[in-house]
């Protein structure tokens, strides 16, 4: 366990963007590979830029309600 | 030479030699330069067996679509985690990056040991190795990420080869600027560079990740400048947000006292 913290740690150590990352790698390999979805492919770039942003503005308004 | 890989991984590289020096300065000064340059000379030797073994490996072996989807992923990590403290650090949410701070702090422990200072001392070579190796280690990771993504363009020098010019070059300086100045290299903007370094980290690994899906990006390369600006805008509209609620917490914390 303790490798595995000191591995999690060293490449991001924040769980907000941890798991918001895994989830738009998850929805982007959906979308790269379910028929259905096709529509959407093209806008791949847009969907990570917003996520990314997202993750970044939930994890800096978490670290402010922590001083409040 | 792929430019743009090596002045990333310059400027990334930058960062974490002028933690890593930092150290080895205050064992070399308070214990013995021998023990100092021991210890981060294994480290660099170990790094090199590092980035020639796995750097090989994941030029040779591992498909490029596959290497840019991973290696985006991680870039976005790295460099979201980098660009939240620097955020944090400019709109006064956190204690700006003292270098000097630490040196002393460091210097003030080892005294405080009274070690004898003239032979090789194995706890001087350990702290020196490890904290090298540590930070030596993201450097090689810098090098190995950027440069494996550029192998694919038709250039004289391959990507990794231009990423690692980038961190020496990176790594020459911050070692003669530290021995021009003697001290802990508070000069150099590090919340600055860990901004600029988090913004290009964020923005290639975008790039990379959808280029890892076979997805086209319009303008090809030239649309990594677009997406630095994109971050750039918004972290400057996160870094005003944060200062104005900071600012509020403030002033409801002096009517709260007032009342």
């Amino acid at each position: 366990m303790k490798p595995l913290k000191a591995v999690y740690n060293f490449i991001v150590g924040d769980m907000i963007i941890l798991i918001g990352s895994l989830l738009v790698f998850l929805l982007l390999a959906l979308i790269n590979n379910v028929a259905s979805l096709t529509p959407i492919r093209p806008y791949s770039g847009a969907i990570l830029i917003v996520v990314i942003l997202v993750v970044l503005s939930l994890t800096l308004g978490r670290e402010l309600r922590g001083r409040k | 030479m792929e430019w743009a890989v090596t002045v990333a991984a310059f400027l990334a590289s930058a960062v974490e030699f002028v933690e890593a020096f930092t150290i080895v300065l205050v064992v070399g000064i308070t214990i013995n330069w021998r023990s100092a340059m021991i210890g981060a000379l294994a480290a660099a030797v170990a790094l090199a067996v590092i980035v020639a073994v796995f750097g090989t490996a994941i030029v040779y072996y591992v498909p490029i679509e596959l290497l840019r989807l991973i290696v985006g992923f991680i870039l976005i990590l790295f460099g979201l985690k980098w660009l939240k403290k620097a955020i944090l650090r400019y709109s006064g949410l956190k204690a700006l990056h003292d270098e000097e701070a630490i040196f002393e702090e460091t210097m003030a422990e080892m005294r405080a040991r009274g070690e004898d200072i003239t032979q090789i001392q194995p706890t001087a070579v350990a702290l020196s190795f490890k904290s090298v190796l540590l930070e030596g280690l993201e450097v090689a990771f810098i090098v190995i990420t950027f440069g494996s993504n550029a192998t694919s363009s038709h250039s004289g020098i391959g990507g990794i080869a231009s990423a690692a010019i980038g961190a020496i070059v990176a790594g020459i300086l911050v070692i003669i600027l530290g021995a021009l100045v003697r001290a802990p290299l508070k000069q150099v903007p590090e919340n600055t560079l860990k901004f600029v370094v988090g913004i290009m980290l964020t923005s290639f690994g975008t790039f990379w990740m959808i280029e890892g899906f076979k997805v086209d990006w319009p303008f090809a390369d030239a649309f990594i400048p677009i997406l630095a600006a994109i971050y750039l805008l918004a972290s400057f509209v996160l870094v005003t947000w944060l200062k104005s609620q900071k600012r509020s917490i403030a002033a409801s914390a002096v009517g709260s006292l007032e009342e």
